[in-house]
């Protein structure tokens, strides 16, 4: 499709002009899109199950749930990226279908991903005007482009060079530009799904400032946070996702952040182990001072944690995005090498071995994004769940297909994969049941310590229960097990201790038994609970921490007691 | 650009150059010592490609004489592509050498790249294939295709007794020498009316090629009598695929170039006749032209036009024949 | 209890296997299948000696040349990976080959070494290896892209043969001499044992190596999984580099076989011997039901590939075809067998789409179903 076709069927006026042509501001609290019965299925999945669901001009709607609760799905249909299994909706009282992003745009919605979607080898300008290039006499007008670009930059508080690689911006300002690209769509329903991920603290208030101006000319916004305390504080009214149904629907004045965290998790997880018994051996895997450097972006998302997970206990690693979770996984894995630490397998020091060396040793992963890292989409189930121990099957040269072929089958039955067989496609199965045959891939390697990035992620509660039953189960037989979760609930009701990360380091050891939700979430953003068994090495980090001044004072000591 | 790596047949070719009545206008032994003193620049030889001995005896030949003369000299090869030779003609032009040995690629591309050398002052002769020009090269000298074609057919037909079915290997169709060779066989052979054309396919020159569609050729036409090949390898070829079905003894092969190994097969009895192309001779009196024209400025040449007579290689004069020169 | 349902679920799985994957690889060759019937049947046709036992040995001795090097291709291709140096690494194998017939001057001394039939092959086919081996650290070790430095390896490689032959075909030395010890090259590899050309042997041989590589051991599995999802295979402890690594071995390997039977079907070491066989061979392949993108493909889908371009190849000129046409019909057949399956899948996904489409209706109606009801039973209450 032409670019001049998209903006010549509507026009797309210049941002610059926004203030005139703006939805006029007596309208907010008008209902201007409305989803009706919305359903959406995935192959056997159901992610929405009948959503109703208004939007509202002049209005901040913060929509929350819990991964795999639906909100990126109806994010989705509202932006025309996906249509619905069924139901419809109503712009302006009138039906419409939307069959495409583009016609979304030409309607007034935009959305802006929670995943950049820019091209980094192109200028902010040319990025903003990607696929609705202004047209002049001579081709792309690049100066009237450049114009709005500069202005819409300025408006942003983010006064960067329209000709500038997007590729040279921090990845804050990448967000900026994402934003920017949409303000210059001059919608009216604007869709923001986790906007402040990349985001820093002074950033963050520049872009709430830009929220309130534009409702008050008369934007509905559509806002999506896991940052709960951020997305209460833009809120007018807030909605809550379950399992892939809308459960409360509440404006601002009666919302606050115990009510969010119970209504998203819902009646609490029908699973419980916190009072299950438990049989703690010695220490399988000992991680002492590991500290992992990204060399692209310089940072260091790990830095200096020690744990230890001990046969048969359950360790849960909590902490929000960006904590340095699932870096602190994979350099476990061998995926990444340590800029220093040791970490040990039953007294075995892994440097140096790679990801098949740690099976082998009895250590692997199961990843966070299951689709990229997990499965093997083109293949069986069965060949998904025997690719980590072929080895073990071998006879002379060849595999033992039927020594494979019972030890897949026999696993399949033991953790409850449901399938029509090893030969099935993996792509067949639901999100919980992928989840299962990768955990399986892991089992079936007879490991020592299991490591979970996520477990539970896209995983319906039914299933997540099942994850942790088989968890437990196995850790009955010795298996320690450490994994990662954002998930509070999943922190206190399915391990046996919690270890909270914040900023690439370890910030205290809680028991479950004895923590309330609020202690975890506080301890996540930094806050030490006084209770809380402090751990070997963050023991010394102060209440919210600031990793940057900690290092920064221990490196002057070590430095000052060298020159002294 | 490719500098060729080049030993065996130098020498060879080089004194191998006293063959006399094809044509020619000038004397060949003119390597020696007259215009040393006036030699001694760069000659740029730019030809088609080195791994195919025909052309690998061309730039032998070159090099040799050009050595001989005095010169240093630079090789490089287009492979038949026009805008590969404009760049090489290019580079020798920005390095201002004192002359370029053009083997062009194609009449027609090749006539602005040689005007421009020309416009530059850099004298060019050709060997081996003309251009769509004339009055732009100190020389053109070619061998007589058409007449070689001509000479190979009238033998062939006589050792096919005047009857009987034949195959055409063609060579590749973008080399206007395909399209000569083919209609100098066509031109003879279409005289007498007991030997029949049946069918012919595009093999390009190479000899496996000419094996393969031999092979398929043979599935077809078993019984056939004769292959009529644009070229050595194509004809070698074909008699590989005969000899393996057995079929060798009652079928007669024509070739055309005169390679070493068509030479030994004429020897042999494999092939019925080939047609040597005075490649080292027409070689030898391009470069003498362009050493006159460097040294004083005037071609010896009347006409820049010259074409040099094939020579018909059969049983009784095969064994003479190597490096493309007959001993004598 | 457990145990007996394990067991029942291996026996279901076990009839599930069978035929579940029969009917899938059918599905995947079948368009190469029927364009494979269709050429003979056609041809056959138009010509009655398209089926004489001479002309399908010709035809089978042609596939097996592009069949061997498409078998190397397949490996590649399996991990999304290419080689386009395969057609240089022929000739060049083959020049090794000549210039060792030719003898070698050993250094220091006066003498040549004249090796060993025998010896001078495996030297040769080593010198694929070798070719592979390069490609394949380059690729997996600097993790450059496998176009790219296959592509370089295309130079490099026709380069070194036209060194290695300087200008001039190595022929009569071929045959060795008897007081060398080198002879007997055309009487093993331009021999036909039991009417059948050793290419086609070879090609057996190669691929049925290559089939129980693929499907029989681990090496396989690690080949399919890292070029359909090459994260997910590495996390589960697969050695990517080293597989990487020993494709382009294999490719190489291939090539240098091919090398060593063409000089000695063409009785002749020539410098642009083997150009163009990687397009040749890509094209077997793809026809052959893999994807370029990786992970899909097998050994029976590239034979069968290659066997259609060879028919097809033949067959045009077996009826007369005009050698113009010919490469343009090859041509149009291969984006043919391409498109049919791609146009086969995008049915497929969207009869899978309407059926997921009326499932969720049903699984919503009766979720609606049982609301009212319970919405009835409450108001009973």
């Amino acid at each position: 499709m032409s670019p001049a076709e998209e903006t010549g069927a509507e026009p797309s006026t210049p941002a610059a002009t926004t203030a005139e042509s703006a939805p006029t501001a007596d309208r907010a609290g008008e209902v201007v899109l409305r989803a009706v019965d919305i359903s959406k299925t995935y192959g056997v999945t159901r992610a929405l199950k009948g959503v109703n669901f208004d939007v509202r001009a002049g209005e901040v709607t913060v929509l929350f749930g819990e991964n795999g609760a639906g909100k990126s799905t109806l994010m989705k249909i509202l932006s025309g990226v996906e249509q619905p299994t069924a139901g419809h909706l109503e712009l302006d009282g009138e039906r419409v279908e939307l069959a495409s992003t583009s016609q979304a745009v030409a309607r007034g919605i935009s959305i802006i991903h929670q995943e950049l979607n820019l091209n980094a080898n192109l200028t902010v300008r040319d990025n903003i005007f990607l696929g609705r290039e202004i047209l002049g006499a001579r081709g792309i007008d690049y100066r009237r482009q450049a114009e709005i670009t500069r202005e819409l930059m300025d408006r942003l508080e983010e006064p960067v060079s329209p000709e500038t690689l997007v590729q040279d911006l921090r990845v804050g300002q990448q967000q900026i530009v994402e934003i920017a690209r949409a303000l210059s769509t001059d919608a009216r329903i604007l869709i923001m799904d986790e906007p402040t991920s990349a985001l820093s603290t002074s950033e963050v208030h520049v872009l709430f400032g830009i929220i309130r101006e534009l409702t008050r000319q008369g934007v509905a916004i559509v806002y999506i946070s896991h940052h709960l305390e951020e997305a209460i504080e833009i809120a007018d009214h807030a909605v809550v996702f379950r399992d892939g149904e809308l459960v409360a629907a509440e404006e601002a004045e009666h919302i606050d952040l115990p009510w969010v965290v119970h209504t998203m998790v819902g009646r609490d997880a029908d699973y419980d182990f916190r009072d299950r018994e438990r049989r703690h051996g010695d220490v399988a895997l000992s991680v002492q001072d590991v500290t992992v450097a990204d060399p692209s972006t310089g940072k260091i998302p790990v830095d200096h944690v020690s744990v230890d997970v001990r046969e048969g206990e359950i360790v849960c690693l909590f902490g929000l995005m960006g904590a340095g979770r699932t870096e602190l996984m994979e350099a476990l894995a061998g995926r990444d090498e340590l800029a220093g630490g040791r970490v040990t397998l039953d007294g075995t020091d892994l440097a140096g071995r790679g990801i098949g060396d740690r099976i082998a040793q009895g250590m692997g992963l199961v990843p966070e994004d299951r689709q990229r890292d997990g499965i093997v989409q083109m293949q069986s189930v069965g060949r998904n769940m025997a690719l980590a121990s072929l080895r073990t099957w071998v006879r002379g040269f060849f595999l033992g297909k039927r020594a494979e072929f019972s030890s897949v089958a026999r696993t399949i039955s033991d953790i409850g994969v449901k399938t029509e067989g090893p030969d099935a496609p993996i792509m067949s199965l639901s999100g919980g049941n992928q989840q299962k045959a990768v955990i399986g891939k892991m089992l079936l390697t007879a490991p020592r310590v299991v490591l979970l990035d996520e477990p539970t992620r896209g995983v319906d509660v039914g299933a997540k229960g099942e994850i942790f039953s088989l968890l437990f189960d196995e850790a009955d037989r010795g298996l320690g097990v450490l994994f990662v979760t954002s998930d509070v609930g999943e922190a206190l009701t399915a391990s046996h201790r919690i270890v909270v990360m914040s900023r690439g380091q370890v910030v205290c050891e809680l028991d479950p038994r004895e923590t309330g939700r609020d202690e975890v979430l506080a301890a996540a953003e930094g806050t030490v609970p006084e209770h809380a068994r402090t751990s070997a090495t963050a023991g010394t980090s102060g209440p919210a921490g600031d990793p940057e001044s900690t290092s920064r004072t221990s490196s002057t000591s070590t430095t000052n007691g060298a020159s002294s | 650009m490719r500098r060729t790596i080049l030993s065996t047949t130098a020498a060879i070719a080089a004194t191998g150059l006293a063959l006399t009545g094809c044509g020619g206008s000038e004397e060949a032994d003119a390597g020696g010592e007259g215009g040393g003193g006036e030699g001694g620049g760069e000659i740029s030889i730019i030809t088609v490609d080195p791994s195919n001995p025909y052309w690998s005896a061309e730039i032998d030949t070159a090099e040799t004489v050009a050595e001989e003369m005095g010169y240093s000299t630079d090789t490089s090869a287009h492979g038949n592509d026009p805008d590969e030779q404009t760049r090489l003609m290019e580079t020798a032009i920005n390095n201002d050498v004192d002359g370029i040995l053009l083997d062009p690629a194609g009449a027609d591309e090749s006539v602005a790249i040689v005007q421009k050398a020309v416009d530059a002052g850099i004298p060019v002769s050709l060997v081996n294939a003309e251009i769509a020009e004339t009055g732009l090269a100190e020389a053109q000298i070619v061998s007589n295709n058409a007449q070689g074609a001509t000479v190979g057919a009238e033998a062939w037909a006589e050792a096919m007794e005047y009857e009987g079915t034949y195959v055409e290997l063609l060579g590749k169709p973008s080399d206007n020498n395909a399209q000569v060779r083919s209609d100098g066989y066509e031109g003879v052979l279409s005289q007498y009316p007991d030997l029949e054309k049946v069918g012919e396919e595009i093999a390009n020159w190479d000899r496996q090629e000419g094996q393969e569609k031999m092979e398929q050729l043979l599935s077809r036409y078993p019984d056939i009598d004769g292959v009529v090949a644009g070229n050595d390898e194509m004809a070698l070829g074909a008699i590989n695929a005969l000899e393996q079905e057995g079929a060798l003894d009652d079928v007669e092969v024509l070739g055309f170039d005169g390679n070493d190994d068509a030479a030994q097969a004429v020897a042999e009895g494999d092939m019925a006749a080939t047609v040597l192309q005075p490649i080292t001779e027409g070689t030898t009196q391009a470069m003498e032209v362009l050493d006159e024209v460097i040294r004083t400025g005037e071609s010896p040449l009347e006409d820049e036009k010259v074409a040099l007579d094939c020579v018909l290689i059969t049983e009784e004069n095969a064994d003479q024949l190597q490096g493309f020169s007959l001993e004598q | 209890m457990s145990s007996t349902t394990a067991q029942q679920a291996a026996a279901e799985t076990q009839r599930g296997s069978r035929f579940s994957f029969s009917l899938g690889s059918v599905l995947v060759e079948a368009r190469a299948l029927v364009a494979l019937a269709i050429i003979i049947v056609i041809f056959a046709a138009l010509n009655d000696n398209y089926l004489a036992v001479s002309n399908l040995t010709t035809i089978a001795k042609d596939v097996s040349f592009n069949a061997i090097i498409a078998l190397g291709m397949l490996m590649v291709i399996l991990n999304a990976g290419i080689d386009l140096s395969v057609g240089s690494t022929v000739g060049l194998t083959g020049a090794v080959a000549g210039n060792l017939f030719r003898g070698v001057d050993l250094p220091l001394t006066e003498a040549v070494m004249f090796p060993a039939t025998w010896v001078i092959v495996l030297i040769s086919i080593a010198v694929g290896m070798l070719v592979g081996l390069v490609n394949g650290l380059l690729i997996s070790r600097l993790n450059l892209a496998p176009f790219i430095v296959t592509l370089g390896m295309l130079y490099v490689g026709r380069g070194l043969t036209q060194v290695l032959l300087g200008g001039t075909n190595i022929t009569n030395e071929l045959r060795g001499q008897e007081g060398l010890g080198n002879t007997g090259f055309f009487e093993i590899f331009a021999s036909r044992p039991l009417g059948v050309p050793i290419a086609a042997w070879v090609m057996i041989a190669v691929a049925v190596v290559f089939s129980l590589l693929l499907t029989r051991t681990p090496f396989g599995r690690w080949l399919y999984s890292t070029g359909s999802n090459e994260r997910a295979a590495e996390l589960s402890g697969v050695p990517i580099k080293r597989v990487k690594t020993r494709i382009y071995v294999l490719t190489g390997m291939c090539a240098g076989m091919v090398g060593i039977l063409q000089i000695a079907n063409i009785r002749s070491s020539t410098a642009d011997l083997g150009e163009f066989y990687e397009l040749n061979a890509i094209a077997a392949v793809v026809i052959g039901g893999a994807a370029l993108s990786g992970g899909r493909g097998t050994v029976r889908g590239t034979i069968i590939g290659a066997f259609v371009i060879g028919f097809l190849s033949n067959g045009l000129v077996i009826v007369g075809v005009s050698p113009f046409w010919q490469t343009v019909i090859t041509g149009a057949v291969i984006i043919l067998a391409v498109a049919v399956d791609q146009i086969q899948q995008i049915v497929q996904r969207r009869r899978a789409q309407a059926r997921a489409v009326a499932e969720a209706r049903r699984v919503s109606e009766q979720a609606e179903r049982d609301r009212d009801s319970e919405g009835k039973e409450a108001a009973g209450v």
